[in-house]
């Protein structure tokens, strides 16, 4: 190989590693604070309004996004697979469709990300500019852990309202994909409820609340972290908000996969 | 405070991605003022972030009131951050918070008083820094100087042993800059309170070295001194590089005859 050869490869090399080890230490900075975030909120102090706050902001805040997000998915579920349905004469079955596809999937997986895109990023350039204007060090200086104070009741709020949100955003698309069933798709209105009540089991349930819960983990965490890891002023202000929403968002359709086939082998499908 | 230096660096050596501090040593007497000059990135307010412990330098020792910093844990350093108020480059503000809310931060979070005695105590030290008014204002409603005085009212409100100045008066005009280092001089003399100013403007510096103020009854008297050998209350400390270049009186460094300090005072 050619001295230049050797050289271009041994700098790729350089460069290559110096990458990697950049990631795995990003990977356990966001371990870590997660961990601490989680550890302060089952022992010591609890900051109670922080958390109220936050519960609104994530939460109330977030409701006209996830019930307009619900309510159309449920509309489009209910024409797209009726469409489908026709082809075997199964238009009936409309109504076991949206139930399913909502509550195990759709509804947890775009609520997560639609507040991911409101909340998660809001997170992201909250802390950065506190980051950026010496707040968080003025905190500790003040005797405050900047994790108790600001990192543990996002999480919080986003563990007990992503849940909230997701079974309001699955009523109603299910009651959206009514709305279509009867007035687009002229079928009958009980016979629909009645549909989505045989198609609805407790395996469904355990899954689409099992999967906000992480979901809810996941779009806070990132956001705080990549907020409290701001650097390069105002500049890396928008930098963390945007890989906040990015990251998050791969890391929720990625836990979904691994999720739903965790839950399959837990509550299978009857 | 005991006979003992308030601050303590020996040797302390610092690197990031380029060396920032190699090898500083300095003390900080009871009752001072220490002016850290130097220029940009020549590692002023690591000094500040050191002595916090906001930093753990990589070799040396860092003392505030002869207590080691540089090994204590988040925890343990609560302790030692109850004696040092700090006043950061933009004041450093909590935008959520009122003004009073911000004052009275520390107090709220010891919870050692009632929310009146608090309230009470906030009052004084926004009466103090000549914001008595502004008590519920928002900090995005007041100019620059103001959110710098609300910023040394937070940090003297818990009554600190040691006050720690961030560029106070970098970006202000000079007689908003004047209204800021009268008010360091009012801490250090009427108080009693040890300080560590750092700024790159020299004209600050010097003001802060120069006046005094005492008590006669009811009146406070400002004074100016002509001669700075008589200004012997403040200690400059002039690092280039990382290193103490410089480390004595105003009058020193004013007569230095050092080429790089005669370019820096020009």
């Amino acid at each position: 190989m050619a001295p230049r050869t050797r050289a271009l490869v041994a700098d790729l090399g350089r460069r290559f590693t110096y990458l990697l080890k950049d990631k795995v230490r990003a990977v356990q900075d966001y371990v870590l604070l997660s961990t601490r975030a989680l550890l302060s909120l089952a022992s010591g102090r609890r900051y109670v309004p922080e958390i109220v706050v936050q519960m609104d902001s994530l939460g109330v805040q977030s409701l006209s996004i996830v019930v307009l997000t619900g309510m159309f998915t449920g509309m489009v579920l209910a024409l797209q697979s009726a469409a489908s349905l026709d082809v075997f004469g199964a238009r009936p079955y409309v109504g076991r469709l949206v139930c399913v596809s909502m509550v195990r999937e759709l509804g947890p997986v775009l609520t997560a990300l639609m507040v991911t895109g409101r909340v998660g990023s809001g997170m992201a350039a909250e802390l950065g500019s506190m980051v950026v204007t010496q707040q968080i060090d003025a905190l500790r200086v003040l005797g405050t852990d900047p994790v108790r104070k600001l990192v543990a009741p996002r999480l919080l709020a986003g563990v007990v309202m992503v849940p909230i949100l997701t079974v309001i955003s699955d009523a109603l698309g299910i009651f959206g994909g009514g709305l279509i069933s009867v007035f687009s798709l002229k079928l009958n209105w009980t016979y629909y409820w009645r549909s989505v009540a045989e198609a609805l089991v407790l395996n469904d349930l355990a899954m689409g609340l099992s999967k906000p819960i992480v979901f809810g983990f996941i779009l806070t965490s990132v956001g705080c972290y990549m907020g409290l890891t701001t650097t390069g002023g105002t500049q890396g202000v928008g930098v963390a908000t945007t890989r906040s929403v990015v990251v998050a968002s791969v890391l929720i359709l990625a836990s979904d996969f691994f999720m739903t086939k965790l839950l399959l082998i837990l509550f299978p499908v009857v | 405070m005991s006979e003992r230096p308030v601050v303590s660096f020996r040797d302390v050596h610092l690197s990031f991605d380029r060396p920032i501090l190699r090898g500083v040593s300095f003390d900080l007497q009871a009752g001072q003022t220490k002016v850290v000059l130097g220029g940009s990135g020549s590692g002023k307010t690591t000094i500040l972030r050191l002595i916090l412990g906001l930093l753990k330098p990589e070799s040396g020792s860092v003392k505030v009131d002869g207590t080691e910093v540089t090994g204590l844990s988040e925890e343990e350093l609560r302790d030692v951050r109850l004696k040092v108020g700090m006043v950061f480059q933009e004041g450093a503000l909590f935008d959520s918070l009122t003004v009073g809310e911000n004052v009275g931060y520390r107090l709220n979070e010891d919870a050692a008083l009632g929310p009146d005695e608090v309230e009470a105590r906030v009052r004084e030290m926004l009466g103090y820094v000549g914001l008595a008014p502004f008590y519920d204002h928002r900090p995005s409603q007041l100019s620059g100087g103001q959110r710098r005085r609300v910023a040394v009212a937070r940090a003297l409100v818990a009554r600190p042993q040691l006050m720690l100045y961030d560029e106070p008066t970098t970006g202000l005009d000079p007689i908003t800059a004047t209204t800021i280092t009268d008010l360091i001089v009012k801490v250090r003399d009427l108080d009693g309170v040890s300080s560590i100013l750092v700024t790159h403007q020299l004209r600050d510096a010097f003001n802060v070295a120069r006046t005094s103020v005492r008590r006669e009854g009811e009146t406070v008297v400002n004074t100016v001194a002509d001669d700075l050998r008589a200004a012997d209350g403040t200690g400059f400390l002039m690092l280039r590089e990382g290193r103490v270049h410089f480390e004595g009186t105003p009058y020193e460094l004013q007569a230095s005859s050092d080429e790089y300090l005669r370019e820096f005072l020009s």
